[in-house]
């Protein structure tokens, strides 16, 4: 960023009014200003004095103060360590293959010619995203199903293709490739709006001459299309990696007692830890939640620094 | 520079805000009680000075507070789960309507009930928010409210409650108590009664489908051991009771193939558990743990058997008691089940009614339990009965607890119009003693008119649902601990038949245990015994496997909660 001139064009050192003075000077914009402030201060700011509970037992109306007790039942913790490394996994995985299905979807429906097709297809791979994970969930439940109601069982048998009913939900290591499949199913589709938006900004001439040269179809794909999407992948990608630490619905409505080893996540783990008990220990579960804080604010400022690099700006 | 001032100013008056909230916690524990207690103090001096019309001055009104029996309750605020069936699109504004009226005339003086009825599910997550996050009086936090054995056996060391104790003694039901061993073992062992139950506990029973038993050429007479009934399961699962011409079918659903965290855990597939008992209990006088007894391995072992042959619907594993009993009354009965194990008495007319309103065959049959639940526990489990708790402000008086006593408990069991209020509701909604006839499902094969006459004791239609009737309240007529001195008794055969065989085969199920330690632990408890178990009976561990990791994960706990309890 340029520094601020200190002096005149005659070399006369530019003098500041006081704060205060500029201040009343520009009352009114500070008057319009105050609102958003008090709004954020009370909306935002207000509820994170919450996070001293981690540093305090919490049940019921007992509050004591325990010091780094909880965090050290925490780093203790096999399930903490379990539902940490899965959330890292999980997302990570999700964003890379959804990322990937949406660019070649983008790039596909790029390619195609006929626009009535192309739009009635963009349409129906949006749907799913407008759909509620709880439902999204039930219908997969109940598709899935190892139960004689069950449609995808019941149709590998009647075709002979299997014996006997598969449990897809409950075995560990089918659930995962069956939870990346749903979010496949759900999100890319939205998540090709952003890539066909860059593909319609990329300059036909470039197309025009890669004709010229005697590119094929493929070859315009790979030497055109593509390079002109990195810097967005990429974007899309950091974007999208400051968040991964917040995945909870789309694991919660999916997941079972069977699979916590592969499923469980940091939010679900606090949610358990907070809402299924009888008598939560609310210190305990602040502090898991202030830890999880603690990586998401680290994971923002490495993609700020990341996107600086890339992007020579940053996203904070 | 001046930037640099004034940002090292800002976080300063940052942390000094932080510093402040934190540094007024402590404090502001004690300060919302004082607080509350003053506002306590306040309002009932208001009450008190109104209610007498004296001229005391508002210095004397916390002293009007402080004595006992002057303390006028005019808001009375209840949390309750599903079990109080008025809800609020079944009546239940002339159910508040007709309580209201009639327990101001006994105070003699106008009292409002408001009702905070949660969703049956969540309702021990959202009680402990309630009991966290509010203050007595404030509106959201509960006066009194219903717990389970489960829920009350951890929250009763926790000085949140009080000790109805005295109050129970000195109450007016007393004289007709037929029942007084129900509240006599909920003493702790200082004598306090930290919770009330106006019921037993009522437990479960194993219903078949007599079109079913039919279909495979068999007579409920004829299951008398394990062994008979799994070769019963086996024959619905595979020789197509419903009769389609195709499987499906399976022997036996339930809501989970062990109930883990509610006492008394084996109730809906008693048959499979049998002598097992997956917590901690009291086993000739010595606390011990059943999860790690040989019985819950074999236990184990029969539900993996039983779910590798397919005769155990496998939606058992996720379905609530909801999805479970709607899928055994289902309309498709293809992919129905034969058997399911659910609660006693009037369940045995609202599953039939289920099943008549699905033009599915009606007839149920009770399977008298079999030989290997009689020779060890002797029947099917009472269970500890649900309890009504009041919550203590913990100001050291005890007035306001004893007037939200004598506004709810007290008359709760008035063996008059209260009473019948939570038994069967609203006069003229729920019930009726003036001459009416109606009609159910008309139109249909299953018509049936009802016709009573003027003086008569009846139920009359639901109110949200016209084609069945309406079957009680809260209480059940059959369970409570003191009757009802009204004459007014429900008529139906099917609900009467089934307590009457429930009393007949049942005995009473273990204590609940209460320990600091396993308040701490439990719900890990709990969560990880449903992970076993599930993983056991879906083929993924040997019982003995499964044990050895509980004991690995919890042993050392579970050691330190047995010596807790056993001194």
């Amino acid at each position: 960023m340029a520094k601020k001139p200190t002096k005149t064009s005659t070399g006369e050192p530019i003098r500041k009014k006081p704060l205060g003075t500029r201040i009343w000077n520009n009352r009114g914009y500070y008057l319009m200003f105050l609102p958003v402030l008090i709004y954020v201060l009370v909306i935002y700011y207000w509820p994170m004095l919450g996070v001293r509970y981690a540093f305090y037992d919490y049940k019921l109306k007992n509050i004591s103060y325990v010091g780094f007790k909880h965090f050290q039942t925490m780093f203790g913790d096999k399930d903490f360590w379990t539902s940490f490394k899965n959330t890292l996994e999980l997302s990570i995985m999700k964003l890379l293959i959804t990322t990937f299905v949406s660019v070649l979807i983008s790039v596909f429906l790029n390619e195609m010619g006929n626009l009535f097709v192309k739009k009635s297809l963009q349409t129906i791979i949006y749907l799913p995203h407008f759909m509620s994970w709880t439902v999204v969930a039930a219908i997969f439940t109940l598709f899935l199903s190892n139960s004689s109601s069950g449609f995808v069982n019941e149709t590998l048998k009647s075709w002979g293709v299997i014996e006997k009913s598969i449990d897809f939900l409950h075995k560990k290591d089918m659930w995962r490739p069956i939870f990346y499949m749903i979010n496949i199913w759900k999100e890319t589709g939205w998540g090709t709006v952003i890539f066909l938006a860059t593909l319609s900004g990329i300059n036909p001439e470039l197309y025009e001459a890669a004709d010229i040269d005697g590119a094929k179809r493929m070859q315009k794909i790979w030497y055109v299309t593509v390079p002109a999407l990195a810097n967005t992948i990429i974007i899309v990608l950091i974007l999208n990696l400051a968040k991964v630490l917040n995945m909870f619905e789309s694991v919660f409505v999916l997941y079972n007692t069977r699979v916590y080893e592969v499923s469980d996540v940091i939010s679900t783990f606090i949610y358990r830890k907070t809402f299924l008990q009888n008598i939560p220990n609310y210190g305990y579960t602040t502090a898991v939640g202030l830890f999880k804080s603690l990586v998401g604010c680290m994971l923002v400022l490495i993609c700020n620094w990341a996107s600086k690099k890339i992007r020579g700006r940053g996203i904070i | 520079m001046k930037k640099k001032v004034l940002s090292v100013l800002l976080a300063a008056a940052m942390v000094m805000s932080m510093t402040a909230c934190g540094g007024s916690d402590a404090s502001s524990d004690g300060g919302s009680t004082a607080s509350s207690t003053t506002s306590s103090s306040s309002s009932s001096s208001t009450e008190s000075s109104s209610s007498s019309s004296s001229t005391e001055s508002s210095g004397s009104a916390a002293a009007a507070v402080e004595t006992p029996g002057e303390y006028v309750l005019e808001d009375l605020y209840i949390v309750v789960d599903g079990t109080l069936t008025a809800t609020v699109d079944n009546g239940q504004d002339a159910f508040i309507e007709q309580w209201e009226a009639a327990v101001s005339q006994k105070l003699g003086h106008s009292i409002k009930l408001h009702i905070n009825q949660l969703d049956h599910s969540d309702y021990s997550g959202t009680v402990s928010r309630l009991l966290t996050t509010g203050e007595p009086g404030d509106g959201s936090f509960p006066d009194a409210l219903i717990m389970s054995a489960t829920m009350f056996r951890e929250y009763a060391p926790t000085g949140l409650l009080w000790d109805q104790a005295d109050a129970y003694a000195n109450a007016e039901f007393q004289s007709r108590v037929t029942l007084p061993s129900i509240n006599e073992n909920m003493k702790d062992s200082t004598g306090a009664l930290y919770g009330f139950a106006p019921t037993y506990g009522n437990g479960c029973v194993t219903y078949v489908k007599k079109a079913w038993l039919d279909a495979v050429g068999m007579s409920i007479d004829d299951i008398k051991t394990y062994d008979d009934y799994y070769n019963m399961l086996k024959a619905f699962t595979e020789q197509d009771p419903d009769g389609n011409g195709s499987a499906g079918t399976y022997g036996v659903i339930a809501a989970g193939y062990g109930k883990l965290d509610e006492a008394p855990f084996i109730n809906y597939m008693p048959e499979f558990w049998q002598d097992a008992y997956p917590a901690i209990y009291q086993k000739d006088g010595v606390w011990v743990d059943g999860f790690q007894e040989e019985a819950t391995q074999k236990a184990l072992q029969r539900l993996a058997d039983a779910y590798a042959a397919g005769l155990i619907d496998p939606d058992t594993e996720e379905a609530g008691t909801k999805q479970a009993r709607e899928k055994w009354f289902s309309n498709d009965q293809s992919t129905s089940e034969g058997v399911f194990t659910y609660w006693a008495g009037t369940w045995l007319q609202t599953l039939t009614d289920n099943l008549v309103k699905q033009e599915v065959d009606s007839e149920i049959v009770m399977l008298p339990p079999i030989a290997e639940i009689k020779n060890s526990w002797g029947g099917y489990l009472n269970r500890e009965a649900p309890v009504w708790v009041i919550t203590d402000d913990q100001n050291g008086d005890n007035s306001r607890e004893q007037a939200i006593f004598d506004a709810l408990i007290e008359t709760m069991l008035d063996g008059d119009v209260v009473q019948t209020l939570w038994t069967y509701g609203a006069e003229d909604v729920h019930w009726s003693t003036h001459a009416e006839e109606f009609t159910t499902n008309a139109g249909t094969d299953k018509e049936k008119t009802y016709s009573y006459e003027e003086g008569t004791f009846h139920l009359k239609q639901s109110p949200n649902d016209p084609n069945s009737v309406w079957k009680k309240n809260h209480l059940d007529a059959v369970l409570v601990i003191a009757p009802l001195t009204n004459g007014y008794v429900d008529t139906s055969e099917l609900a009467v038949a089934g307590n009457k065989f429930f009393t007949e085969n049942c005995v009473d199920a273990p204590q609940a245990p209460a320990s600091e330690t396993l308040s701490e632990i439990n719900n890990d408890l709990v969560d990880l015994k449903k992970q076993l178990m599930n993983q056991v009976v879906t083929g993924e561990k040997t019982p003995a496997d499964a044990i050895a990791e509980y004991q690995e994960a919890f042993g050392d706990q579970i050691e330190t909660v047995l010596s807790e309890l056993n001194g």
